[in-house]
């Protein structure tokens, strides 16, 4: 592969060894270490192959966590049982370690599984969509929406040429019908619009930049009142 | 390569010349002879000598002058074949008007492949095929083969016209004409084997009689060149799209019509603004909207007057303004002090100014004077004259247009049609005002304005 001047070399890293592997999708962990290397923040998580493991590396996070199972064949990972929120403790761990575990024998017996990701977890907060779309006609877009339902029902979602300012960002989130929940709405305090603008602008520099990306959506980000962090993070390439 | 040899060709050999009226190359050739064509016009088809008192040849071959362009309506069978001789005689340029190919699927999509490689190879250009051609109003060159005593000509003008369809141009050069919209030139490109819209808006953006550009689309030839094609266009000229496939159902007909994949509508709508481009809803708003940019120039904020005589239409345009994102802001002190000394007191100074049936000609330069042309908060005015009252005369339209032009702020007038008020509305657009038969259509013109230059476009 060719060097690439781009200010996203560690990403582009982790893309080119999911390439020569062969997948076209990452897993959970690949995903956030591509976030996380283009310096948008995320919770402490790391991949875990054994209960010990896990034991270990939770205490260490602190609780509580979440548990997702990594595997190429799960692509929706509670629809099979694979993810629990709220672990609070180290028995919790190892029970719930074994739990997903047995979920995915029943469910997916022939599941080839890489491990478990473990993620310190986040206050709740309000969720937004940050998303990255290699569209066939105009290359390049970037998408920005409310996350959960304000997208699924009401497609409450714009999209930009890719890549855009951070004026074209802020644009952007203030044209969404779903603005005041951002901004404050019935006197909650107003969330970090600007971080969360900058954070659009990385996502579409970074499809800009890595032709290899065919999407990359941050499902959620989580908006607080200072700072945003990508929980989730689903990359697909070409 | 410049495209000006299908908008000005010097001789056009029409491929399959006839006089049978059921056959559209007849009406390809009686509408050249009608509109007084310079060219050459030279038929072509071995078995006639002779086609509306033009020598017709057997081939091109036989064909002694240059050509700059052919025109071919014959079975999509055929093609490939004329393509060939017209390649062997040096022939660059083609119009294909026949359908019969990418839009059938199966065997037509290979029989499009078969000529796109022709024409890449031996270096002709190509608009079509499935596809009604040009219309080039100043050098009087088209190849439409719909006849211009049913789809009415439209005047000289300086409207340009790009669409994948072919029926919408027909309808808009009759629903231009009959609104006395004048264009420059139209091009209908169907299935955009070679020559798409991009290409075009590059070509356009030199054409000195170009101002605005309306395009009728449904997916986009090149995303990319698009978007820089039309960035740098809409830095001098107004762009106006009316996208259609905006929907599923929607995308699956215009992959059945011209044979191209549309894709995503808000990736279109991000493109657009990216562009510079107006973008429209449906034939109406397409039309106003290329109109108003025609007549009036954008709006430097959004800060309408509101000027009346007929209260009612006055809150109903202010409605739509707040809908539409205009602000119909508080007459200032400052001008409702000066319009109150030269006011009765019933008249209502806040905006909408409200004249109320009483008034006349006159009251409208006098309000016009104070609130647009003495003062600079409003950016941009809608005039609702209404004529019933007695004290409204056909001599408004100079006043208010006079009052326009000193304010230096576009303006559009509202006018609901009825036959005594078509002839006032001739006489505004004469005048340069634009004239909207609506509240809904006048404020969406206008924000039309007002959005054009917020992207600061010319």
């Amino acid at each position: 592969m060719v060097a690439k001047d781009t200010k996203f070399k560690d990403a582009l890293k982790v893309i080119e060894n999911v390439q020569a592997s062969g997948r076209k999708i990452l897993f959970p962990d690949e995903a956030m270490d591509v976030i996380k290397s283009s310096g948008i923040s995320t919770p402490a998580y790391t991949l875990v192959k054994t209960v010990h493991e896990a034991s270990v590396e939770t205490k260490s996070m602190g609780f509580p966590v979440v548990l997702k199972i990594v595997s190429p064949d799960v692509l929706h990972k509670s629809d099979v049982g694979g993810v629990v929120i709220g672990v609070e403790n180290e028995k919790e761990v190892e029970r719930n370690y074994a739990e997903i575990m047995n979920n995915l024998f029943k469910k997916v017996p022939d599941a080839d599984i890489m491990g478990i990701l473990v993620e310190k977890q986040m206050p709740k907060t309000t969720e937004v969509i940050v998303g990255g779309i290699r569209d066939e006609q105009f290359g390049p877009t970037v998408m920005f929406g409310l996350g959960g339902i304000f997208v699924e029902l009401f497609k409450d979602v714009v999209f930009r040429i890719a890549p855009v300012t951070e004026t074209e960002a802020l644009e952007m989130i203030k044209e969404i019908k779903g603005y005041s929940v951002l901004n404050g709405y019935r006197g909650a305090e107003r969330l970090d619009i600007q971080q969360l603008a900058r954070t659009v602008v990385t996502i579409s520099e970074l499809i800009s930049d890595i032709g290899e990306i065919k999407e990359v959506e941050l499902n959620p980000l989580l908006v607080y009142t200072e700072g945003v962090t990508a929980i989730d993070a689903r990359i697909i390439i070409k | 390569m410049t495209l000006e040899k299908f908008f000005n060709p010097k001789s056009v050999a029409v491929i399959g010349a006839t006089e049978d009226p059921k056959n559209i190359t007849s009406t390809i050739i009686t509408n050249l002879i009608e509109m007084g064509f310079a060219g050459k016009l030279v038929p072509v088809n071995p078995h006639h000598d002779e086609v509306f008192g033009l020598k017709c040849y057997p081939s091109l071959i036989e064909i002694k002058e240059q050509i700059d362009l052919t025109v071919i309506s014959i079975h999509s069978d055929y093609v490939p074949e004329v393509l060939e001789q017209q390649a062997g005689c040096g022939i660059r340029n083609a119009i294909i008007i026949s359908g019969g190919f990418a839009e059938l699927g199966g065997k037509g999509v290979e029989l499009e492949e078969r000529i796109k490689n022709i024409c890449r190879d031996k270096d002709i250009r190509l608009i079509g095929p499935n596809c009604i051609g040009v219309l080039d109003n100043y050098s009087n060159f088209s190849t439409s083969f719909l006849p211009w005593t049913k789809v009415k000509r439209p005047e000289k003008g300086n409207l340009g016209i790009l669409s994948q369809s072919g029926s919408y141009v027909v309808s808009m050069m009759d629903m231009l004409s009959l609104e006395g919209i004048g264009v420059s030139k139209v091009v209908s490109y169907g299935n955009r084997a070679d020559v798409g819209e991009s290409e075009l808006i590059e070509y356009l953006t030199d054409d000195e009689l170009t101002h605005v550009i309306g395009i009728y689309m449904e997916s986009v030839d090149d995303g990319r060149r698009f978007i820089n094609a039309s960035s740098n266009c809409s830095r001098s000229k107004h762009i106006v799209a009316l996208k259609a496939g905006r929907h599923d159902s929607g995308i699956e007909a215009a992959k059945s019509h011209t044979g191209a994949i549309a894709g995503r509508y808000e990736i279109y709508k991000a493109a657009f603004r990216k562009s510079g481009i107006v973008e429209v809803n449906g034939l109406e708003e397409f039309m106003d909207a290329c109109k108003v940019l025609l007549m009036q120039k954008p709006a430097k904020g959004n800060k309408v007057l509101v000027l009346t005589n007929g209260g009612g239409f006055g809150v109903s345009v202010s409605d739509m303004c707040s809908d539409t994102g205009l602000d119909v802001a508080h007459t200032p002190a400052s001008i409702r002090e000066a319009l109150s000394e030269k006011f009765p007191e019933y008249f209502i100074l806040k905006n909408p100014i409200d004249m109320t049936g009483s008034s006349g000609d006159e009251d409208y330069g006098i309000a016009m004077k104070s609130a647009l042309v003495d003062n600079d908060f409003f950016d941009a005015a809608i005039i609702i004259p209404l004529m019933p009252p007695p004290t409204m005369t056909e001599g408004v339209a100079g006043i208010i247009s006079q009052m326009a032009k000193e304010s230096g702020k576009p303006v559009v007038i509202c006018m609901v049609s009825g036959i005594y008020t078509e002839k006032i509305k001739a006489k505004f657009e004469e005048k340069g005002l634009p004239v909207f038969p609506s509240p809904e259509r006048c404020v969406k013109a206008m924000s039309v304005l007002v959005e054009r230059g917020r992207m600061n476009g010319c």
